[in-house]
């Protein structure tokens, strides 16, 4: 950490003499330790998939919802500091709705980027706010079709056909990238069952930890054009998918600390920590 | 002190100058509420039947006499199982519009339940609405529109009434403005009390509802021809059908109409 | 000044602004009747909603039971009436949150309201408020309010459209006035004594249809709740619809 000691990674709106400003960058770090969000463009919408890491088994299997609905036609799913995101959400709200009274149709995807991104950059400016630590998958589908982005804590976005962030962003990110060459005509539930897949896939480097898989989708031809969560039997099916595919026939929830099921070709080191390739 | 109405309270600017109004950042004009309609729609009649409700409005939009916009919208539904009819000033009733669009965008926030167990149901739309009228009323600046609320709460019709004052109430059948001079009563002739209710099929309230639409086109100078009609029942949900018309006229002269005045047949 | 202009209609038309307000209340008729009994109370109200001339409703119902063996109805502009009651109900809610669910007593309950129509005194509840129930010893209570809150403990008394209708017949049969012992000359006033529920609930009936006979406001059906120390009771009876 060559910024330490330095000073000028203590406010924002400093630049380094290298012309970095750190606070973003850390902010960056937050987003990139937390749990893995995957978005996923198809024919005619989106698919939102996060790993929901269980901190506790006191938790309800099946509530404390991830991913959130910024407008009808708008779902959002990101990764790192929750109480960042669910602000993030609240400003797209009002951006939403604040369109929709202005123009009398529901904003398009790509002025809901913009207008997100610059109310992020603007926490890059000042010293008396904190970057967002958080990366942002915003997705849905409007008059365009379906769009996705991704929004990070300098406040830069891009549009994707496939993104991931999250700690498990390598692997996800190298799967999409095969996925999206291979099958570009995906539709909706082929799409919901591939970034099922995918998630597990990024859980495999962080097994020793139990999670449950959140998905939600806004399609043309499968939500009539609004965010929804996956229905109930097509999730099933999604894990069922996603499982088989990674030849893991353990189920997430009994994947204890203590289990012996590890694969074969994992090594681990001196503390027991599983060793990546 | 300054006697120009516009001016009230403020020293005379002879005495003291200019008042320099960039100060208090005042309005040169005083504040201004609604007193009048300006482009307004006419009645919106509806009515209970055994498995549901039926609401009508004619799509009219009118500016004074002059009959100004011909294709209003003016049933709104509200999830699956309401529809609001709004009669009165239709810039208020645009208002009206987006509130109850905002309102449906947040029931769906973070909501699981949104279209099951917490759906927006008929008497959580009219509690909302009623109490925006009544504090826009309470501020002297109120919607002038006078609404109801139609639709199946826990597999029972639901019909409700509020206006600009805030005033509600409920009945086996409901109409607003002048529909309730001309139409109500053809209406309560099918259904007077809750009991009535359980015995009218949705086919004779259909049908007192269309008749009691011709009436109101007859005779209402400021109606249309052309209508909404909605219906939400247990059993078919709900239906909107914006182009329904006014059939089975009769326009021939009075004398030779049996049954219509004096006559010596 | 108010100067005249001749019109083409020759018909004389001021040019002097005529200024239109928008007024904020209107009365929705209907009637109210409170009577305290020895051990018990009762609250009265037709069910007919009405704007001028037309009946928008036939069975609207105007008398509320908020707990605590509380009955209140405020007959007037019907908004405001719904409004008063909410914002008791509420209040009566908070009182038990904020005292340990301890019982509203009939002498708090109607300071309480005065509060509420007095806070509104430069804008007021167009209301004519009438609350019954038990007071601290068990004997059947009777509190009326004017709109801006003035209030007074009172064994009957009537409000709403047939308010002066119903007053002086209640006056001469709950208070006996103008009532002289037989053979007395007019010298001896009958000796008031307190009437049992069902005689009670037989004058407020006759009361109502009376009232329903001269009044077009009234009407349609009666509903009248009852406190007692076993809580609260309704009954209704239907009035002339016409």
């Amino acid at each position: 950490m060559t910024s330490i000691g330095t000073g000028y990674d203590l406010s924002n709106s400093v630049f380094s003499p290298d012309g970095r400003n750190f606070q973003v960058e850390y902010a960056v770090k937050a987003a990139e330790n937390g749990a893995t969000s995957v978005g996923m463009k198809f024919k005619d919408g989106i698919v939102l998939a996060v790993e929901k890491l269980v901190t506790s088994k006191l938790l309800v299997p099946g509530k404390n919802k991830k991913i959130q609905t910024i407008d009808r036609h708008v779902g959002c799913a990101y990764s790192g500091l929750m109480p960042d995101g669910r602000h993030l959400v609240n400003r797209g709200r009002e951006e939403a709705s604040s369109f929709k009274k202005t123009y009398a149709t529901p904003i398009p995807l790509p002025a809901l980027a913009d207008r997100l991104g610059q109310y992020v950059q603007a926490h890059t400016l000042y010293n008396s706010v904190r970057p967002f630590g958080i990366t942002a998958i915003v997705g849905g589908v409007d008059d365009d079709g379906a769009h996705l982005y991704m929004l990070e804590p300098s406040g830069t976005y891009w549009g994707y056909k496939g993104a991931a962030t999250g700690k498990g962003r390598q692997s996800a990110k190298a799967e999409l990238e095969k996925v999206i060459s291979n099958k570009p005509e995906l539709d909706a539930r082929e799409a919901v069952k591939e970034a099922a897949r995918i998630i597990y896939l990024a859980h495999e480097d962080n097994k020793e930890k139990d999670f449950e898989l959140e998905m939600s989708w806004c399609s043309i031809s499968e939500t009539n054009g609004l965010h929804k969560a996956v229905p109930k039997d097509l999730l099933d099916e999604a894990i069922a998918f996603a499982k088989a595919e990674n030849g893991d026939d353990s189920d997430s929830d009994d994947s204890s600390d203590e289990s012996e099921n590890e694969k074969d070709n994992e090594k681990k080191d001196a503390e027991g920590d599983v060793q990546l390739e | 002190m300054n006697h120009d109405p516009l001016q009230w309270g403020r020293p005379s600017d002879e005495h003291y100058g200019t008042y320099n109004k960039s100060i208090a950042s005042a309005s040169p004009y005083p504040s201004m509420h609604t007193q009048q309609p300006i482009v307004t729609g006419t009645s919106v009649i509806s009515m209970k039947y055994k498995d549901g409700v039926i609401i009508a409005a004619d799509r009219l939009g009118s500016y004074g006499s002059l009959l100004r916009f011909s294709d209003v919208e003016r049933l709104f539904p509200v999830g699956r199982n309401t529809v609001v009819g709004i009669s009165g000033d239709i810039s208020d009733m645009q208002h009206l519009e987006n509130l109850l669009d905002e309102m449906q965008t947040e029931n769906n926030y973070d909501n699981e339940y949104a279209e099951d167990e917490e759906a927006l149901k008929p008497s959580y739309v009219f509690e909302y609405l009623a109490n925006v009228m009544y504090n826009r009323r309470s501020k002297m600046n109120p919607l002038w529109n006078a609404l109801i609320v139609a639709g199946l709460e826990d597999g029972k019709p639901f019909l409700k009434y509020v206006n600009l004052l805030g005033v509600t109430y409920s009945a086996p059948s409901l109409a607003t403005g002048f529909g309730a001079h001309l139409a109500l009563p053809l209406l309560r002739k099918i259904v007077d009390s809750e009991s009535d209710v359980k015995k009218t099929s949705a086919e004779d309230a259909e049908k007192s509802i269309k008749e009691a639409m011709k009436v109101l086109f007859y005779r209402d100078a400021r109606s249309s021809r052309n209508y909404s009609i909605a219906i939400v029942d247990s059993k078919k949900g709900l239906v909107l059908n914006k182009d329904a018309v006014v059939e089975d006229m009769v326009w021939g002269f009075a004398k030779d109409i049996k049954g219509y005045g004096t006559q010596n047949v | 000044m108010a100067t005249t202009v001749a019109s083409e209609y020759s018909n004389e038309v001021k040019n002097t602004p005529i200024e239109h307000q928008f007024n904020p209340y209107s009365d929705n008729g209907g009637t109210i009747l409170g009577i305290a009994g020895e051990d018990f109370a009762v609250l009265a109200g037709d069910t007919r909603h009405t704007t001028d001339y037309s009946i928008n409703s036939r069975y609207e119902p105007k008398v509320f039971d908020c707990g605590d063996n509380i009955l209140i109805s405020a007959n007037g502009f019907a908004a405001d009436g719904n409004a008063l009651v909410k914002r008791f109900q509420n209040s009566l809610k908070w009182y038990h949150f904020d005292h340990n669910d301890k019982k509203l007593s009939m002498r708090s309950a109607a300071r309480n309201i005065q509060h509420l129509l007095y806070g509104k005194r430069f804008f007021p509840y167009y209301v004519h408020t009438i609350i019954a129930g038990l007071d601290e010893e068990g004997k059947g209570a009777v509190y009326s309010f004017d709109p801006v809150g003035s209030y007074e403990r009172e064994q009957c008394r009537a409000g709403g459209a047939a308010a002066s209708l119903i007053m002086p017949f209640l006056d001469n049969q709950v208070n006996f006035k103008n009532q002289y012992e037989p053979d007395s000359h007019g010298t001896k006033r009958k000796h008031v004594k307190f009437l049992t529920v069902e005689e009670v609930v037989q004058l407020v009936r006759d009361a109502f249809s009376s009232a329903t006979e001269r009044h077009i406001h009234v009407g349609d059906g009666v509903e009248i709740l009852i406190v007692t120390k076993e809580g609260v009771r309704k009954e209704f009876f239907e009035l002339k619809r016409d």
